[in-house]
């Protein structure tokens, strides 16, 4: 059971309090309802260009590193599809710094040219380390185009290409910033063991005064429907070919969601999975076999990858995919391996929240996702999965007019 | 405003006592630590084998005798084993380390006693069937051939091989044709050796009562027959400047580094902190210099990695290969530049806040814990060495750090490697 009170500021900015008496540390998570999803098309990866931009400084405080380390204290952040979070720990004498560089960072960048130079160069690595340069490393440069036609989700947060990025201009850091970091657009997670009254206390002084905006919502489209099964195929320098497919699936909230998470850990994660067993222990069709889920907020995506054996065709691997997901259509689960994967994703719940940052970040995500009650209630959500759902959600979902599917060819088994 | 201003700080508040894992022994004599504490009724239970890299007959065994450990017992297939986990939510991973191996088990408190016996078996009575080593082999070699196409993975298979040695088992990195050689006997014999016989000490940690300790200690039946005096061979490093090269590749990367200093010495806190300073964390010279001032790289680090045996200071980055000249000459500069200048006093004192900060953040919660109490045991520390590094980083000076840089860190001793 995680513990927590919630406030609302005048200015919007919403504020959840986290007692941990044990804890030597605090920690603030701030998260921004801006993500990928609200770019321009002709602009992506801006928002996590822009989290960037966030540690470059501001009119009163160079640089935003320097004082939380000084303060004994660290920081990241992370940009997807739906949000931007920003997250510091500290030792808990010195929470004050994390509220004065927070809320100093909210009222107003430095906006300086250079920062924005040297942060496009460090992103444009990034962009060629992690997706570039990595054998399969634009897999998911690709697979997002090829399932979504009309959604943002569309493009991953690095964005579509490197001159997106090198385009970027203060103009549109600028705007960025006011139309997106403000209080009201905000959710601000103080943890650790700090009162209530104090949380409150800090935050009228730090953050009360800043002024809410209005924020303009980009109007995105919405996906239809897929209709008919869509494919790619790439030819690159990799050791091995690879299949990737991926279903459209539920929103964050709804059913749907829940079981085709189960039904991931069922098909494809770990040893004992099903995939697994089948195709990389008893046909030897596949080296590796994994089914996982996007995790998005809005509608996602439920995905297969597999790489082959040298001596497997795509035919041969379609197949035997194909195979395994027929099984389970056919019969469904057992009373066990439902018990199984809803076990397993309690064991993950549990180890996950011994983590103080864990638990603030859990909590914002809640209530950005609308009920913060779903960090103590998400775990029943699973539970409530019963093998007649998992079934027709499965049968529903795993269709082939709603799938999209890559075969990554390696050259060197041309 | 007020609110502008920048709250004073205290580095005082906060101390670094670490609350050591109480002992006692199982009826083999094995030590068995533990601590419960937090909030979560969930279960870490380490347990720590004698055998690792070092102890193995050829290259791989240790690692894929590991793997094997799930594949299948005299009673269950593998498949069936690692199900009967999962019913309770379980699983159990087994890593081999350079100097040992751990077999770490993950579970609800209230289901360790069910899953106990299963994790046993998997120790005991794995029967290592040939056809599942086969598949770890296939498998094995198909990750190899991806990893080989990536310039970090050529880049620290050469670093290790010069600092290490050819011959040394730290030092050689399977191959395909050495992946392909493994066979049972020898992973039967080292799994009879280093596992069955040599469990040196377990550590339970999570939350848990005092009752559910006991029956854990006398359930665990597995002895330590391994010598603890095994004679390691010796390093033979060859320093120098040596490029791999790889065809068509764009992103590179760049690793350099020699021997660093050990836990024990005296000036090993110091030593930390003047790594801190270079290179040890975001706000860092390297970091400053090459990322954010340059913007030639995602990220530069420099580290010391310590053991029981020995110690080795590197700096590591991936980059494009336009920029590895640059970046070299950058990092050459910042290291003369430690030894001969002064640290400024706040750039000190912010990297020992830091320091001490993250010293902090790594005792938060017992599940870490354990990875504090680990390091105590295997480097025969005291429970009170992090008080002692806390006043001796407090203590330190500038001139300390400047004299450290030079005495420890050599140009001319440097193992250079460059993927290009």
């Amino acid at each position: 059971m995680i513990h927590y009170s919630r406030f609302v500021l005048k200015n919007g900015l919403t504020v959840i309090h986290h007692l941990d008496e044990n804890s030597q540390l605090a920690v603030l998570n701030l998260l921004y309802k801006v993500g990928s999803k609200e770019e321009d098309p002709n602009k992506t990866g801006f928002a996590h260009l822009f989290e960037h931009l966030m540690f470059g400084g501001t009119p009163n405080i160079t640089e935003f590193d320097e004082p939380l380390q000084e303060a004994g204290g660290d920081s990241n952040a992370f940009t997807s599809n739906d949000i931007t979070n920003y997250y510091l720990s500290l030792p808990l004498s010195n929470i004050e710094t994390g509220f004065w560089l927070e809320s100093d960072r909210m009222r107003g960048l430095a906006f300086s040219q250079k920062s924005l130079d040297v942060q496009k160069g460090v992103v444009i690595e990034e962009f060629k380390e992690r997706y570039l340069n990595q054998p399969y490393g634009d897999i998911w440069l690709r697979i997002l185009p090829l399932a979504y036609k009309e959604h943002p989700y569309s493009w991953p947060t690095i964005g579509k290409e490197i001159s997106h990025i090198e385009e970027a201009n203060m103009d549109q850091v600028k705007s960025f910033f006011k139309n997106f970091y403000a209080p009201n657009n905000c959710i601000l997670v103080v943890a650790g063991n700090i009162s209530l009254e104090r949380v409150k206390e800090l935050c009228s002084i730090y953050f009360e005064d800043i002024p809410a905006q209005e924020i303009k919502r980009i109007n995105y489209p919405q996906e239809s429907v897929q209709t008919e099964a869509r494919f790619q195929e790439i030819q690159s320098d990799v050791p091995s070919n690879l299949i990737l497919k991926a279903w459209h699936m539920g929103d964050r909230l709804s059913q749907n969601y829940y079981a085709m998470d189960l039904l991931s850990d069922i098909l494809g994660s770990g040893k004992g999975s099903r995939l697994y067993d089948e195709l990389v222990k008893k046909q030897a069709i596949f080296s590796e076999i994994d089914a996982y889920i996007s995790g998005d907020a809005e509608p996602g995506l439920f995905l297969i990858e597999g790489k082959l054996l040298p001596e497997t065709s795509f035919h041969q691997a379609e197949n035997a995919i194909k195979g395994v997901l027929d099984e389970f259509f056919r019969t469904g689960c057992t009373d066990r391996e439902l018990t199984m994967v809803q076990n397993k994703t309690e064991t993950n719940i549990r180890f996950g929240d011994v983590n103080l940052l864990n638990r603030a970040m859990k909590l914002a995500f809640a209530e950005y996702l609308g009920d913060i009650e779903l960090t103590n209630k998400e775990i029943n959500l699973y539970l409530d999965i019963t093998k007649e759902i998992l079934l027709s959600e499965a049968k529903r979902t795993l269709v082939d007019t709603n799938c999209s599917t890559i075969h990554y060819k390696s050259s060197s088994n041309d | 405003m007020t609110r502008i201003s920048k709250p004073s700080l205290s580095n005082e508040g906060y101390n670094l006592q670490f609350k050591p894992f109480e002992k006692t022994l199982t009826k083999q004599g094995v030590p068995f630590y533990f601590q419960s504490a937090g909030t979560q009724d969930v279960i870490k239970l380490e347990l720590v084998f004698s055998g690792g890299i070092i102890n193995q007959p050829a290259p791989g065994v240790a690692s894929f005798t590991c793997s094997m450990l799930s594949e299948g017992t005299k009673s269950k297939s593998g498949t069936e084993l690692v199900n009967a986990l999962d019913y309770y939510g379980a699983y159990f991973q087994a890593k081999a380390s350079e100097y040992d191996s751990v077999i770490t088990l993950y579970c609800l408190s209230k289901h360790l006693m069910a899953v106990l016996p299963l994790l046993n078996e998997a120790i005991e009575d794995s029967i290592f069937p040939e056809k599942a080593l086969n598949t770890l082999k296939r498998n094995a070699i198909e990750r190899l051939k991806v990893n080989e196409q990536k310039s970090s993975f050529l880049c620290r298979r050469e670093f290790n091989s010069k600092f290490f040695g050819n011959d040394h088992p730290l030092g050689i990195s399977s191959s395909i044709e050495d992946i392909n050689k493994i066979d049972i006997a020898q992973i039967i014999e080292y799994h009879q050796t280093y596992f069955l016989k040599g469990l040196k000490y377990i550590l339970l940690s999570g939350r848990f009562e005092d009752s559910l300790k006991d029956k854990v200690v006398e359930f665990i039946n597995f002895s330590n027959k391994v010598s603890s005096n095994i004679i390691y061979p010796e390093l033979t490093t060859q320093k120098g400047k040596f490029i791999v090269t790889k065809e068509k590749a764009v992103q590179s990367t760049i690793k350099l580094g020699h021997k660093g200093i050990s836990r024990t010495h005296a000036y090993f806190p110091t030593f930390q902190l003047m790594n801190t300073i270079l290179g040890g964390y975001f706000g860092s010279r390297l970091m400053k210099n090459i990322r954010e001032d340059k913007g030639l790289t995602y990220g530069i680090y420099s580290s010391h990695e310590t053991n029981s045996h020995y110690s080795l200071w590197y700096i590591e980055s991936d980059l494009n290969k336009k920029n590895i000249e640059i970046a070299r000459k950058e990092i050459f500069s910042e290291i003369a530049k430690i030894q001969t200048e002064l640290v400024e006093a706040d750039e000190l004192s912010t990297a020992k806040n830091y320091l001490l900060g993250s010293i902090l953040k790594s005792l938060d919660n017992n599940l870490s814990l354990s990875g504090r109490m680990k390091l105590i045991l295997d480097n025969e520390l005291n429970y009170d060495y992090l008080n002692e590094f806390k006043e001796r980083i407090l203590k330190a000076t500038a001139e300390e750090i400047r004299e450290i840089a030079n005495q420890y860190l050599h140009i001319n001793d440097l193992i250079e490697i460059t993927v290009e």
